[in-house]
């Protein structure tokens, strides 16, 4: 383990210690016997129970959500800026996001026949969304067996248009307009729903995609110096790209399904990350991860605790905190990319 | 330039004599020009309509909105949007004047409406008292006085013997009012709503938070130890649902105790005057045993 990772993964577990403590309501001494009495398997004196429940089953399942979803969003970013080869991209390039938030919308708001919203929860409805605008956008984009860059992610923006378009509509014409507030809020990115349950799909979801891009570092490194050169390389840029489109997709829908659209994370988090450790995916794709991760966990700190025992969707957090440092990164660094 | 300004006095300053035209002034004080007998007129809220309705005033409204559904003799009335406004059907329904609420609508609207000649008058609800208050404004607005004033007497009847059943109430309850239960939205500094829950004989939890509708932590619900949690929860709720997406709740008071209880909606959620209606059943809730009593 070098400096680096270790200074990392030291920030994280700092962090996700000050996210389960902070608050109004709980004192850090009070998390910590907490923590100590779950962690000891019940050795220690039992906690209050309003304090336990607010520390274990609210607060914690709220940071690792956080973690889970910074982390997976600022690694798929990661993978989408090198699949597009272009800056821009990020996990919700390809409408993935957009039609997630269609289909939760579609389901929340009262639309689908019964018999279908029967059988669906939100975050599956999400799923199916996302993935609905992503085989759409991947059959424009592919021909003859080759998926081309620059139409996938033409496509990606038209589609996420069109998604956003209808989002837009079904909210205004919602046959339950007593729901829009909690649809208005979730749109917005928040984790104020989480539960150890809702922990699950974007645990497995985003730890196969930490995995396989891990193991797929080194033909990351050769996609980035284009299709034929790759391809010289030996990598099998076609093959490459469809898996990079699935975990995309299967990440980006697991997370708006638990967490609504919380934009710009997959965006800026591994342009800042690549200025510390160069371009290498074997450091950018772990850097990412923990990097997004603990972005996530002070945003939603700050989300939680702006307002006084009222809370903010974290989404508004991470563009007003992240966009003015990732100008500034921007501005003070030498930015590299591919 | 002084010249101008003499023609503009005589346009501006002389048309209301010219034309026959009154001053009043709406809630916001503002000064409006408006016909002395108002025939036709537009509500642009639900609660709006009710409370024209309630002054005595309902033949003259000539349409309503599309989420208006109180009192039923409405539904065969000429229907408008409120998001987005439809100001062409709005318009296009001869009026004499519009009645908005300042809750729901801007004033970018009516200078809208202002722009083609339609006085836009509003009205501000900030508590009980201004119900009864507004009922009486809006009858000697659009003529109906009598009606509206023995209303708003009927109103604060029921009021005041409200406030004489619950006045010796010792021990008030601390009250949750979530306007849904997944998404906690309640009711913030200012509302109306903890006047009532007061009225009915409980604390508000909400009563000081700096937001109007602020977005609740389940932290603070767990810390708040309401005894009573009430909300407009919508058709088919059960106490359930509110643990399935708030698991933690188990040991609250309300909760252990089984005091949950889901509201009408129409009664809470629009400053009209069926709020008076509203305090009653909260009452009933707080205090089953006393309100039993005749």
């Amino acid at each position: 383990m070098n400096r680096w990772t270790f200074l990392l993964v030291f920030i994280a577990l700092i962090s996700v210690f000050f996210s389960v403590s902070l608050g109004r309501e709980v004192s850090v001494t009070d998390a910590l016997q907490v923590l100590w009495y779950h962690a000891s398997f019940g050795l220690g004196s039992p906690p209050d129970p309003i304090v336990d429940r607010i520390v274990w089953n609210l607060r914690f399942p709220r940071t690792l959500l956080a973690f889970i979803v910074g982390g997976g969003l600022a690694m798929i970013g990661a993978a989408m800026q090198t699949l597009v080869r272009n800056p821009l991209a990020e996990p919700y390039i390809l409408g993935i996001s957009g039609g997630a938030t269609a289909g939760a919308s579609l389901f929340y708001l009262g639309f689908l026949p019964p018999l279908f919203s029967k059988a669906l929860s939100m975050p599956l409805a999400a799923f199916l969304g996302g993935l609905c605008a992503i085989i759409i956008v991947y059959s424009v984009a592919g021909s003859r067996g080759r998926i081309s860059v620059s139409r996938l992610l033409l496509a990606g923006v038209a589609i996420a248009s069109l998604m956003g378009a209808l989002t837009s509509f079904i909210t205004l014409s919602s046959p339950e307009p007593d729901r829009l507030r909690s649809v208005l809020f979730w749109l917005l990115g928040s984790f104020h729903l989480a539960q150890w349950s809702t922990l699950v799909w974007p645990t497995i979801a985003v730890s196969i995609g930490l995995v396989v891009l891990m193991i797929l570092s080194r033909p990351l490194d050769g996609m980035l110096t284009g299709d034929e050169s790759a391809h010289s390389l030996g990598v099998a840029v076609e093959s490459m790209k469809r898996i990079l489109i699935v975990l995309a997709s299967l990440v980006t829908g697991s997370i708006v399904a638990a967490s609504g659209a919380i934009g710009f994370v997959g965006l800026i988090v591994p342009h800042a990350v690549r200025s510390f450790t160069g371009v290498t995916h074997r450091k950018v794709i772990p850097a990412s991860f923990i990097g997004g991760a603990v972005f996530m966990l002070w945003a939603d700190v700050a989300a939680r605790m702006i307002l006084p025992n009222a809370q903010l969707p974290v989404g508004i957090v991470t563009a007003l905190c992240g966009v003015p440092f990732f100008l500034i990164l921007l501005h003070k660094k030498q930015h590299h990319f591919g | 330039m002084r010249t101008v300004s003499i023609i503009l006095f005589i346009l501006i300053g002389c048309s209301p004599e010219l034309s026959g035209e009154r001053s009043v002034e709406d809630d916001l004080g503002r000064i409006l020009d408006v016909s002395p007998t108002i025939e036709r007129i537009a509500p642009l809220a639900p609660s709006i309509t009710e409370l024209v309705f309630a002054a005595g005033a309902g033949s003259k409204v000539a349409g309503v909105s599309t989420v208006d559904d109180f009192p039923p003799s409405i539904d065969s009335l000429p229907k408008y949007n409120l998001i987005p406004m439809d100001f062409e059907a709005i318009v296009s329904l001869d009026l004499d004047l519009i009645i908005a609420s300042e809750q729901v609508n801007t004033l970018k609207d009516a200078d809208l409406f202002a722009s083609v000649g339609l006085p836009v008058f509003f009205v501000v609800v900030n508590d009980l008292e201004d119900i009864t208050q507004s009922i009486r404004n809006l009858g000697e607005l659009l003529g109906t006085s009598m009606i509206a004033s023995h209303r708003a007497s009927e109103l604060e009847d029921s009021l005041s013997l409200l406030q004489l059943r619950t006045a010796d109430i010792k021990s008030k309850p601390d009250v949750l009012f979530l306007i849904e239960h997944t998404t906690l939205y309640a009711f913030g500094e200012g509302s109306y709503i903890h006047g009532m829950i007061d009225l009915a004989g409980g604390k508000s939890l909400t009563e000081d938070m700096s937001l109007r509708f602020p977005i609740l932590t389940d932290e603070f619900v767990l810390t708040s130890k309401a005894e009573v949690i009430v909300g407009t929860f919508g058709d088919g709720f059960e106490i359930s649902q509110l643990l399935e997406a708030h698991p933690t709740w188990d040991i609250l008071p309300a909760v252990e105790s089984g005091r949950v209880y889901n509201l009408n909606s129409d009664y809470y959620l629009g400053p009209g005057p069926r709020l008076v209606k509203g305090a009653w059943v909260l009452a009933e809730i707080l205090h089953p045993e006393m309100m039993s009593n005749p």
